[in-house]
């Protein structure tokens, strides 16, 4: 399919959108894979075994609430990508519309068909009724 | 991509990416809680970690690729077509029908009213 110009505002949230999940899928990764590296007990330094277990337990504690909010974040991305998709997939919107469409006008001739039947029906039994009632002393 | 999918099937797609997003978390908690024992089990560690790498993979191509569907198909135009003819029309064959069974309803009544006018003379007659 040939690529039209989009308007500006268009290109640039879809951009935002690409620019959201790269970073929150960067995000997860770097703060999982520096956990993972943060569980290697190291030799004593300068800082002493206690304050380094402490640091590294702010660490640990600061990194899974990064992963928790990246990952919240992509949830968000997801909301506004079916927001999107719902009022800018134009396929699918004609594909719906149509289908509306084909489904009302199935159902009205139906009805009409049937409305149809019963006329008729009714026209027959009409028939009799004025034969019966022209032909007694009520007329 | 097939442009001819239903809405609802890209829908119940990103749905499905929604609970990836959450077992991939999981994963990476479990790789974790696993890794914080005692006696870690190493096998299970590397499980999660792949679990985990694999589904953020998986996820993060399923949104690319829909992003590129959409950067395809929208216009930047508001959709202005709606099924507003057709569901008129249908509302015009309802009232049809409504009208037809209220006037069959009517003679119904009248029926049974003059069909209650002939009974009460002819009990009248057979009780003086």
């Amino acid at each position: 399919m040939a690529q039209r110009a989009l308007p500006q505002s268009k290109e640039a949230l879809l951009k935002s959108y690409n620019k959201r999940l790269k970073d929150d899928v960067k995000s997860l990764l770097d703060n999982f894979s520096e956990i993972i590296k943060l569980a290697r007990v190291e030799e004593e330094t300068q800082v002493s075994r206690m304050t380094q277990c402490e640091e590294d337990h702010f660490e640990m504690l600061v990194r899974a609430s990064n992963i928790v909010r990246a990952g919240e974040s992509l949830m968000k991305l997801v909301t506004d990508l079916k927001q999107y998709l719902i009022l800018n997939d134009f396929p699918s919107a004609n594909e719906a519309i149509s289908q509306t469409a084909r489904s009302m006008l199935a159902m009205q001739q139906e009805s009409d068909r049937k409305l149809m039947a019963l006329r008729d029906d009714l026209a027959a039994d009409l028939y009799d009724l004025e034969e019966e009632y022209y032909s007694s002393p009520f007329k | 991509m097939a442009n001819s999918s239903m809405p609802i099937e890209r829908l119940q797609a990103l749905d499905n990416v929604e609970k990836e997003i959450a077992s991939c978390i999981q994963s990476a908690g479990q790789a974790l809680t696993e890794l914080s024992k005692d006696k870690a089990s190493m096998k299970q560690v590397e499980s999660h970690t792949s679990q985990f790498l694999k589904t953020l993979n998986h996820v993060e191509g399923e949104l690319s690729k829909h992003i590129n569907y959409l950067t395809q198909v929208s216009t930047g135009q508001p959709h202005e077509g709606s099924a507003y003819g057709s569901v008129k029309m249908y509302k015009t064959a309802r009232h049809r029908l409504e009208h037809t069974c209220s006037r069959l309803q009517d003679l119904e009544n009248l029926k049974n009213r003059a069909l209650a006018s002939t009974v009460r003379p002819a009990s009248a007659q057979n009780n003086p």
